[in-house]
Protein backbone atom coordinates (compact mmCIF):
# COMPACT_ATOMS: atom_id res chain seq x y z
CA UNK A 1 0.00 0.00 0.00
CA UNK A 2 1.50 3.20 -1.17
CA UNK A 3 0.28 6.91 -1.12
CA UNK A 4 0.16 8.88 -4.32
CA UNK A 5 1.91 11.89 -4.65
CA UNK A 6 -0.08 15.21 -5.66
CA UNK A 7 2.43 16.21 -8.29
CA UNK A 8 2.70 18.60 -11.95
CA UNK A 9 4.73 18.46 -14.93
CA UNK A 10 4.78 21.48 -16.20
CA UNK A 11 6.63 23.31 -20.02
CA UNK A 12 6.86 20.29 -21.70
CA UNK A 13 8.26 19.40 -23.90
CA UNK A 14 10.92 21.55 -24.27
CA UNK A 15 11.95 22.54 -20.73
CA UNK A 16 9.50 19.62 -18.78
CA UNK A 17 10.18 20.25 -14.96
CA UNK A 18 8.33 18.34 -12.06
CA UNK A 19 6.37 19.90 -9.46
CA UNK A 20 5.76 17.54 -6.06
CA UNK A 21 3.86 18.10 -2.80
CA UNK A 22 5.01 16.02 -0.25
CA UNK A 23 2.66 15.49 2.65
CA UNK A 24 4.30 15.83 6.20
CA UNK A 25 6.23 12.64 7.12
CA UNK A 26 6.72 11.46 3.91
CA UNK A 27 10.30 10.64 1.78
CA UNK A 28 11.11 11.11 -1.72
CA UNK A 29 13.86 10.00 -3.33
CA UNK A 30 15.72 11.86 -6.13
CA UNK A 31 18.43 11.79 -8.35
CA UNK A 32 21.57 13.86 -7.30
CA UNK A 33 21.28 17.05 -8.64
CA UNK A 34 17.28 17.02 -9.87
CA UNK A 35 16.21 19.11 -7.01
CA UNK A 36 16.03 22.54 -8.34
CA UNK A 37 13.66 23.97 -5.53
CA UNK A 38 12.22 23.79 -2.29
CA UNK A 39 10.22 24.71 0.63
CA UNK A 40 11.99 25.11 3.92
CA UNK A 41 9.73 22.06 5.62
CA UNK A 42 11.84 19.72 3.34
CA UNK A 43 14.69 18.16 4.52
CA UNK A 44 17.88 16.79 2.29
CA UNK A 45 19.52 13.31 3.27
CA UNK A 46 22.24 11.69 1.06
CA UNK A 47 22.30 7.97 0.56
CA UNK A 48 24.22 5.64 -1.37
CA UNK A 49 22.13 3.76 -3.03
CA UNK A 50 22.74 0.33 -5.33
CA UNK A 51 26.40 0.76 -4.64
CA UNK A 52 29.09 -0.35 -7.78
CA UNK A 53 25.54 -1.53 -10.14
CA UNK A 54 24.50 2.33 -10.05
CA UNK A 55 28.18 3.14 -10.96
CA UNK A 56 28.18 0.59 -13.76
CA UNK A 57 25.13 2.28 -15.48
CA UNK A 58 26.24 5.66 -15.85
CA UNK A 59 24.09 7.14 -12.96
CA UNK A 60 25.04 9.15 -10.53
CA UNK A 61 26.17 6.91 -7.00
CA UNK A 62 24.16 9.03 -5.02
CA UNK A 63 20.34 8.93 -4.52
CA UNK A 64 19.12 11.70 -1.97
CA UNK A 65 16.19 11.59 0.09
CA UNK A 66 13.99 14.70 0.84
CA UNK A 67 11.52 14.55 3.52
CA UNK A 68 8.92 16.78 4.37
CA UNK A 69 9.53 16.49 8.58
CA UNK A 70 6.79 18.16 10.65
CA UNK A 71 4.68 20.39 7.76
CA UNK A 72 3.69 19.62 3.98
CA UNK A 73 6.44 21.07 1.49
CA UNK A 74 7.06 21.30 -1.86
CA UNK A 75 10.33 20.44 -4.50
CA UNK A 76 10.54 21.19 -7.78
CA UNK A 77 12.50 18.56 -9.95
CA UNK A 78 14.52 19.51 -13.29
CA UNK A 79 17.02 17.41 -15.31
CA UNK A 80 20.29 18.78 -16.72
CA UNK A 81 19.80 18.81 -19.49
CA UNK A 82 16.20 20.67 -21.46
CA UNK A 83 14.01 18.27 -22.67
CA UNK A 84 10.63 16.42 -21.14
CA UNK A 85 9.15 14.82 -17.94
CA UNK A 86 6.76 11.84 -17.60
CA UNK A 87 5.14 9.93 -14.46
CA UNK A 88 4.01 6.46 -14.28
CA UNK A 89 2.31 4.80 -11.09
CA UNK A 90 3.56 1.66 -10.66
CA UNK A 91 1.19 -0.94 -8.69
CA UNK A 92 3.19 -4.02 -7.65
CA UNK A 93 4.53 -3.95 -11.34
CA UNK A 94 8.45 -3.16 -13.29
CA UNK A 95 9.34 -1.00 -15.59
CA UNK A 96 13.18 -1.08 -17.25
CA UNK A 97 14.61 2.43 -17.65
CA UNK A 98 17.24 4.38 -20.15
CA UNK A 99 20.11 4.96 -17.44
CA UNK A 100 20.01 8.43 -17.59
CA UNK A 101 16.30 8.63 -17.04
CA UNK A 102 15.28 8.49 -13.41
CA UNK A 103 14.37 11.47 -11.73
CA UNK A 104 12.11 10.70 -8.41
CA UNK A 105 10.45 7.99 -6.90
CA UNK A 106 8.06 7.40 -4.07
CA UNK A 107 10.17 5.06 -1.14
CA UNK A 108 7.90 2.05 -2.40
CA UNK A 109 9.66 1.73 -5.66
CA UNK A 110 13.45 -0.40 -5.96
CA UNK A 111 15.66 0.40 -8.40
CA UNK A 112 17.68 -1.84 -9.48
CA UNK A 113 20.81 -2.22 -12.38
CA UNK A 114 20.18 -4.71 -14.60
CA UNK A 115 23.05 -4.63 -17.86
CA UNK A 116 22.49 -5.94 -20.74
CA UNK A 117 25.49 -7.59 -21.64
CA UNK A 118 27.40 -8.26 -24.74
CA UNK A 119 24.80 -9.41 -26.89
CA UNK A 120 22.31 -6.89 -26.32
CA UNK A 121 23.52 -3.46 -25.44
CA UNK A 122 27.31 -4.00 -26.75
CA UNK A 123 26.27 -4.44 -30.44
CA UNK A 124 23.95 -1.72 -30.51
CA UNK A 125 26.35 1.10 -30.73
CA UNK A 126 24.38 2.43 -27.94
CA UNK A 127 25.12 2.10 -24.30
CA UNK A 128 21.35 0.31 -23.51
CA UNK A 129 22.32 0.20 -19.77
CA UNK A 130 18.55 -0.37 -17.93
CA UNK A 131 17.48 0.34 -14.83
CA UNK A 132 15.06 -1.86 -13.38
CA UNK A 133 12.24 0.22 -11.05
CA UNK A 134 9.63 -2.25 -9.18
CA UNK A 135 7.26 -1.79 -6.34
CA UNK A 136 4.07 0.23 -5.89
CA UNK A 137 4.47 3.93 -5.68
CA UNK A 138 5.06 7.46 -8.29
CA UNK A 139 7.59 7.22 -10.84
CA UNK A 140 9.02 10.03 -12.60
CA UNK A 141 12.01 9.79 -15.14
CA UNK A 142 12.89 12.44 -18.44
CA UNK A 143 14.92 12.88 -21.48
CA UNK A 144 16.93 14.95 -23.95
CA UNK A 145 14.07 15.62 -26.22
CA UNK A 146 10.55 15.06 -26.38
CA UNK A 147 9.02 12.06 -24.40
CA UNK A 148 5.74 9.92 -26.45
CA UNK A 149 3.67 6.96 -25.50
CA UNK A 150 3.23 4.15 -27.61
CA UNK A 151 1.09 1.47 -26.58
CA UNK A 152 2.62 -1.88 -28.18
CA UNK A 153 0.25 -4.73 -28.70
CA UNK A 154 2.40 -6.95 -30.96
CA UNK A 155 5.11 -6.16 -32.59
CA UNK A 156 6.86 -2.41 -32.37
CA UNK A 157 10.54 -1.34 -33.52
CA UNK A 158 12.65 1.71 -30.95
CA UNK A 159 15.94 3.02 -32.38
CA UNK A 160 17.82 1.54 -30.04
CA UNK A 161 18.90 5.55 -28.64
CA UNK A 162 15.36 6.44 -28.90
CA UNK A 163 14.46 4.12 -26.05
CA UNK A 164 13.31 5.97 -22.72
CA UNK A 165 10.91 3.43 -20.98
CA UNK A 166 9.02 0.25 -21.27
CA UNK A 167 6.51 -2.02 -18.86
CA UNK A 168 8.39 -5.58 -17.33
CA UNK A 169 5.50 -7.71 -19.60
CA UNK A 170 7.41 -6.61 -22.87
CA UNK A 171 9.57 -9.07 -24.74
CA UNK A 172 12.66 -7.19 -26.67
CA UNK A 173 15.86 -8.37 -28.50
CA UNK A 174 18.43 -6.01 -30.53
CA UNK A 175 18.43 -6.71 -34.42
CA UNK A 176 19.34 -5.08 -37.70
CA UNK A 177 16.72 -2.89 -39.61
CA UNK A 178 16.34 -4.39 -43.00
CA UNK A 179 19.12 -6.79 -45.13
CA UNK A 180 22.56 -6.28 -44.45
CA UNK A 181 22.98 -3.52 -46.64
CA UNK A 182 20.52 -1.33 -44.95
CA UNK A 183 22.25 -2.29 -41.95
CA UNK A 184 25.16 -0.67 -43.13
CA UNK A 185 24.04 2.46 -45.66
CA UNK A 186 20.39 2.77 -44.13
CA UNK A 187 22.03 5.24 -41.54
CA UNK A 188 19.73 3.23 -39.03
CA UNK A 189 22.13 1.19 -37.23
CA UNK A 190 20.24 -1.48 -35.11
CA UNK A 191 16.80 -1.66 -33.17
CA UNK A 192 14.98 -3.01 -30.66
CA UNK A 193 12.28 -5.05 -31.30
CA UNK A 194 9.82 -5.29 -28.90
CA UNK A 195 6.76 -7.81 -29.03
CA UNK A 196 3.74 -8.92 -26.75
CA UNK A 197 1.77 -6.02 -24.87
CA UNK A 198 2.24 -3.48 -22.69
CA UNK A 199 3.91 0.16 -23.22
CA UNK A 200 6.96 2.11 -24.35
CA UNK A 201 8.21 5.70 -24.09
CA UNK A 202 10.50 6.74 -26.85
CA UNK A 203 12.39 10.09 -26.89
CA UNK A 204 12.43 12.38 -30.06
CA UNK A 205 16.03 13.30 -29.95
CA UNK A 206 19.43 12.24 -29.28
CA UNK A 207 22.73 13.47 -27.57
CA UNK A 208 24.75 12.20 -29.94
CA UNK A 209 23.72 14.11 -33.23
CA UNK A 210 24.14 17.01 -31.44
CA UNK A 211 27.48 16.18 -30.52
CA UNK A 212 28.24 15.03 -34.26
CA UNK A 213 26.98 18.44 -34.92
CA UNK A 214 29.71 20.65 -32.96
CA UNK A 215 32.81 18.38 -34.29
CA UNK A 216 33.33 20.72 -37.40
CA UNK A 217 33.21 23.81 -35.10
CA UNK A 218 35.73 22.49 -32.30
CA UNK A 219 39.00 24.07 -32.64
CA UNK A 220 42.02 22.15 -34.31
CA UNK A 221 44.52 20.77 -31.86
CA UNK A 222 47.90 22.67 -32.05
CA UNK A 223 51.02 21.64 -31.49
CA UNK B 1 0.05 8.93 -46.25
CA UNK B 2 -0.93 10.78 -43.32
CA UNK B 3 1.76 13.19 -41.31
CA UNK B 4 1.03 14.46 -37.92
CA UNK B 5 3.46 16.60 -36.63
CA UNK B 6 3.73 16.59 -33.02
CA UNK B 7 6.01 18.15 -30.18
CA UNK B 8 6.81 20.96 -32.10
CA UNK B 9 9.21 23.55 -31.85
CA UNK B 10 11.67 22.23 -30.05
CA UNK B 11 11.19 18.59 -30.27
CA UNK B 12 9.13 17.82 -33.38
CA UNK B 13 8.47 14.44 -34.70
CA UNK B 14 6.61 13.14 -37.96
CA UNK B 15 4.23 10.57 -37.41
CA UNK B 16 3.65 8.68 -40.36
CA UNK B 17 0.42 6.76 -41.44
CA UNK B 18 0.46 4.40 -43.84
CA UNK B 19 -1.98 2.61 -45.51
CA UNK B 20 -1.77 -1.21 -45.96
CA UNK B 21 0.94 -1.62 -48.32
CA UNK B 22 2.08 2.13 -48.81
CA UNK B 23 5.41 2.66 -49.58
CA UNK B 24 7.55 6.51 -48.77
CA UNK B 25 10.70 7.30 -48.84
CA UNK B 26 12.82 8.92 -45.53
CA UNK B 27 16.41 10.32 -45.47
CA UNK B 28 18.49 7.58 -43.65
CA UNK B 29 18.92 8.00 -40.14
CA UNK B 30 15.88 9.83 -39.36
CA UNK B 31 13.66 6.78 -38.55
CA UNK B 32 12.90 7.22 -34.43
CA UNK B 33 10.36 4.28 -34.12
CA UNK B 34 7.51 2.13 -36.63
CA UNK B 35 5.36 -0.82 -36.50
CA UNK B 36 6.72 -4.00 -36.20
CA UNK B 37 5.97 -5.19 -39.87
CA UNK B 38 7.61 -2.55 -41.98
CA UNK B 39 9.95 -3.16 -44.84
CA UNK B 40 12.77 -1.73 -45.62
CA UNK B 41 14.70 -0.91 -48.60
CA UNK B 42 17.98 1.11 -48.42
CA UNK B 43 19.19 2.47 -52.46
CA UNK B 44 20.98 5.23 -53.48
CA UNK B 45 17.76 7.29 -55.22
CA UNK B 46 14.56 6.67 -55.88
CA UNK B 47 12.78 3.18 -54.80
CA UNK B 48 13.80 0.74 -58.11
CA UNK B 49 16.35 3.96 -59.94
CA UNK B 50 19.18 3.58 -57.90
CA UNK B 51 22.07 5.30 -59.26
CA UNK B 52 25.57 6.02 -57.62
CA UNK B 53 25.31 9.41 -59.02
CA UNK B 54 22.51 10.43 -57.96
CA UNK B 55 23.36 9.52 -54.13
CA UNK B 56 26.46 11.03 -54.75
CA UNK B 57 24.83 14.35 -55.59
CA UNK B 58 22.31 13.79 -52.75
CA UNK B 59 25.84 13.05 -50.49
CA UNK B 60 27.00 16.62 -51.04
CA UNK B 61 24.31 18.59 -50.43
CA UNK B 62 24.48 17.39 -46.82
CA UNK B 63 21.71 15.10 -47.19
CA UNK B 64 22.69 11.18 -45.97
CA UNK B 65 23.95 9.40 -49.02
CA UNK B 66 20.92 6.59 -48.92
CA UNK B 67 17.44 7.07 -48.84
CA UNK B 68 15.36 4.32 -47.08
CA UNK B 69 11.95 3.14 -48.54
CA UNK B 70 9.52 2.05 -46.03
CA UNK B 71 6.44 -0.31 -47.49
CA UNK B 72 4.01 -0.85 -44.73
CA UNK B 73 2.05 -4.84 -44.29
CA UNK B 74 -1.43 -5.54 -45.74
CA UNK B 75 -2.15 -4.06 -42.60
CA UNK B 76 -1.11 -0.50 -42.98
CA UNK B 77 1.63 0.58 -40.16
CA UNK B 78 3.06 3.75 -38.56
CA UNK B 79 6.70 4.98 -38.99
CA UNK B 80 7.90 8.25 -36.59
CA UNK B 81 10.83 10.80 -37.79
CA UNK B 82 12.50 12.94 -36.37
CA UNK B 83 15.96 15.38 -36.83
CA UNK B 84 19.08 15.64 -35.50
CA UNK B 85 19.19 18.69 -33.94
CA UNK B 86 16.70 20.57 -31.63
CA UNK B 87 13.28 22.33 -34.28
CA UNK B 88 10.22 22.16 -35.80
CA UNK B 89 9.00 20.31 -38.34
CA UNK B 90 6.48 20.69 -41.37
CA UNK B 91 4.54 18.85 -44.13
CA UNK B 92 4.06 20.69 -47.26
CA UNK B 93 1.22 18.86 -49.89
CA UNK B 94 2.23 19.21 -53.11
CA UNK B 95 0.41 19.11 -56.31
CA UNK B 96 1.62 18.73 -59.39
CA UNK B 97 4.28 21.89 -58.33
CA UNK B 98 8.07 22.35 -56.95
CA UNK B 99 9.46 23.07 -54.27
CA UNK B 100 13.23 23.71 -53.92
CA UNK B 101 14.64 22.88 -50.30
CA UNK B 102 17.31 23.79 -48.20
CA UNK B 103 19.73 20.40 -48.45
CA UNK B 104 19.61 19.49 -44.72
CA UNK B 105 15.94 20.14 -44.41
CA UNK B 106 14.38 17.60 -46.17
CA UNK B 107 12.96 14.28 -44.24
CA UNK B 108 10.86 12.44 -45.97
CA UNK B 109 8.32 12.19 -49.02
CA UNK B 110 5.47 10.17 -50.62
CA UNK B 111 6.41 7.93 -53.56
CA UNK B 112 4.46 10.48 -56.39
CA UNK B 113 7.20 12.85 -55.29
CA UNK B 114 10.37 13.09 -57.22
CA UNK B 115 13.81 14.59 -55.25
CA UNK B 116 17.15 15.19 -57.25
CA UNK B 117 19.85 17.91 -56.66
CA UNK B 118 19.16 21.28 -57.90
CA UNK B 119 21.88 23.62 -59.04
CA UNK B 120 20.83 27.27 -58.45
CA UNK B 121 24.01 28.37 -60.00
CA UNK B 122 27.46 29.99 -58.81
CA UNK B 123 25.62 32.57 -56.70
CA UNK B 124 24.96 29.74 -54.07
CA UNK B 125 28.73 29.17 -53.93
CA UNK B 126 29.41 32.59 -52.64
CA UNK B 127 26.43 32.59 -50.37
CA UNK B 128 28.93 30.52 -47.76
CA UNK B 129 26.23 28.77 -46.06
CA UNK B 130 24.27 25.82 -47.33
CA UNK B 131 25.66 25.91 -51.15
CA UNK B 132 23.33 22.49 -52.39
CA UNK B 133 19.40 22.49 -52.48
CA UNK B 134 17.42 19.53 -53.82
CA UNK B 135 14.54 19.99 -55.90
CA UNK B 136 11.39 18.44 -54.69
CA UNK B 137 8.33 17.94 -57.39
CA UNK B 138 4.93 15.98 -58.02
CA UNK B 139 1.86 15.15 -56.54
CA UNK B 140 2.28 14.12 -52.98
CA UNK B 141 3.42 14.88 -49.27
CA UNK B 142 6.99 16.51 -48.50
CA UNK B 143 8.05 16.39 -44.62
CA UNK B 144 10.76 19.07 -43.94
CA UNK B 145 12.50 20.30 -40.87
CA UNK B 146 14.53 23.33 -39.52
CA UNK B 147 16.57 24.09 -36.60
CA UNK B 148 14.66 26.49 -34.30
CA UNK B 149 10.88 27.78 -35.47
CA UNK B 150 9.63 27.56 -39.39
CA UNK B 151 7.72 30.31 -40.48
CA UNK B 152 6.32 31.12 -43.44
CA UNK B 153 6.78 34.66 -45.16
CA UNK B 154 3.92 35.24 -48.50
CA UNK B 155 6.17 36.96 -51.06
CA UNK B 156 4.83 39.13 -53.63
CA UNK B 157 7.30 41.46 -55.15
CA UNK B 158 10.62 41.08 -53.44
CA UNK B 159 12.08 39.98 -50.07
CA UNK B 160 14.85 39.50 -47.70
CA UNK B 161 16.22 36.08 -45.79
CA UNK B 162 19.61 35.66 -44.36
CA UNK B 163 21.25 32.64 -46.15
CA UNK B 164 21.51 30.56 -43.21
CA UNK B 165 17.87 30.70 -42.46
CA UNK B 166 15.90 29.37 -45.52
CA UNK B 167 14.20 26.06 -45.55
CA UNK B 168 12.38 25.74 -48.58
CA UNK B 169 10.37 27.94 -51.23
CA UNK B 170 7.88 27.66 -54.05
CA UNK B 171 9.78 27.27 -57.48
CA UNK B 172 8.42 30.25 -58.66
CA UNK B 173 10.10 32.39 -56.36
CA UNK B 174 13.87 33.30 -58.01
CA UNK B 175 16.92 34.80 -55.66
CA UNK B 176 19.66 36.40 -56.40
CA UNK B 177 22.27 36.44 -53.10
CA UNK B 178 23.06 40.24 -52.29
CA UNK B 179 24.98 42.31 -49.52
CA UNK B 180 22.73 43.42 -46.18
CA UNK B 181 23.99 46.79 -45.75
CA UNK B 182 24.68 49.55 -48.74
CA UNK B 183 28.19 48.28 -49.17
CA UNK B 184 30.14 45.33 -48.41
CA UNK B 185 32.06 46.55 -45.03
CA UNK B 186 28.40 47.65 -43.36
CA UNK B 187 27.41 44.01 -44.33
CA UNK B 188 30.40 42.16 -42.66
CA UNK B 189 30.44 45.16 -39.53
CA UNK B 190 26.78 44.59 -39.27
CA UNK B 191 26.82 40.60 -38.93
CA UNK B 192 24.78 40.00 -41.60
CA UNK B 193 27.34 38.98 -44.46
CA UNK B 194 25.12 37.94 -47.17
CA UNK B 195 21.66 37.61 -47.79
CA UNK B 196 18.79 36.42 -50.40
CA UNK B 197 16.68 38.54 -52.23
CA UNK B 198 13.66 36.45 -53.16
CA UNK B 199 12.02 37.96 -56.32
CA UNK B 200 8.64 36.92 -57.61
CA UNK B 201 5.24 35.58 -55.91
CA UNK B 202 5.20 32.28 -53.73
CA UNK B 203 6.38 31.22 -50.25
CA UNK B 204 9.63 31.11 -48.35
CA UNK B 205 9.46 29.18 -45.31
CA UNK B 206 12.57 30.58 -43.15
CA UNK B 207 13.51 28.81 -40.16
CA UNK B 208 14.16 31.13 -36.77
CA UNK B 209 17.47 29.99 -36.03
CA UNK B 210 20.62 29.51 -37.81
CA UNK B 211 22.72 26.20 -37.43
CA UNK B 212 25.82 27.89 -38.65
CA UNK B 213 25.30 30.18 -36.33
CA UNK B 214 25.08 28.17 -33.28
CA UNK B 215 27.83 26.13 -33.85
CA UNK B 216 30.08 29.10 -34.36
CA UNK B 217 28.63 30.24 -30.99
CA UNK B 218 29.33 26.84 -28.79
CA UNK B 219 32.01 24.35 -31.12
CA UNK B 220 35.08 27.27 -30.18
CA UNK B 221 34.21 26.86 -26.39
CA UNK B 222 34.35 22.77 -26.86
CA UNK B 223 37.70 20.92 -26.57
CA UNK B 224 40.36 20.41 -29.82
CA UNK B 225 39.35 17.96 -31.74
CA UNK B 226 42.05 15.11 -31.94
Amino acid sequence: MSMKFEFSLDKKPDYGFITVKIPAGQTLKVEASAMASMDTNVIMKTKMKGGLGRLLTGESLFINEFTAEKAPGEICLAPSSPGDVDHIYLDNDTIFMQNSAFVASAMGIETATKWQGLTKGFFSGEKLFLIKCSGTGDLWFNSYGGIFSVDVDGDYVVDTGHIVAFTGGLEYKISKVGGYKSLFLSGEGLVCKFSGKGKIWVQTRKVSPMVSFFWPFRPQKSN
Amino acid sequence: MNVKIEMGPGSAIAKVALAPNETFTAEGGSMVAMSGNMSIETTTHKKGKGSIASGLKRMFSGEGFFMNHYTASANGGEVILSSSLPGDMMVKELQNEKLVVQGGSYVASSTGVDIDFEWQGMKSVFSGESIFWLGVRGTGSVVLNSFGAIYPIEVDGEYVVDTGHIVAFTENLSFTISKAGKSILSSFLGGEGLVCKFKGTGTVWCQSHNPQGFGQAVGPKLKPRS
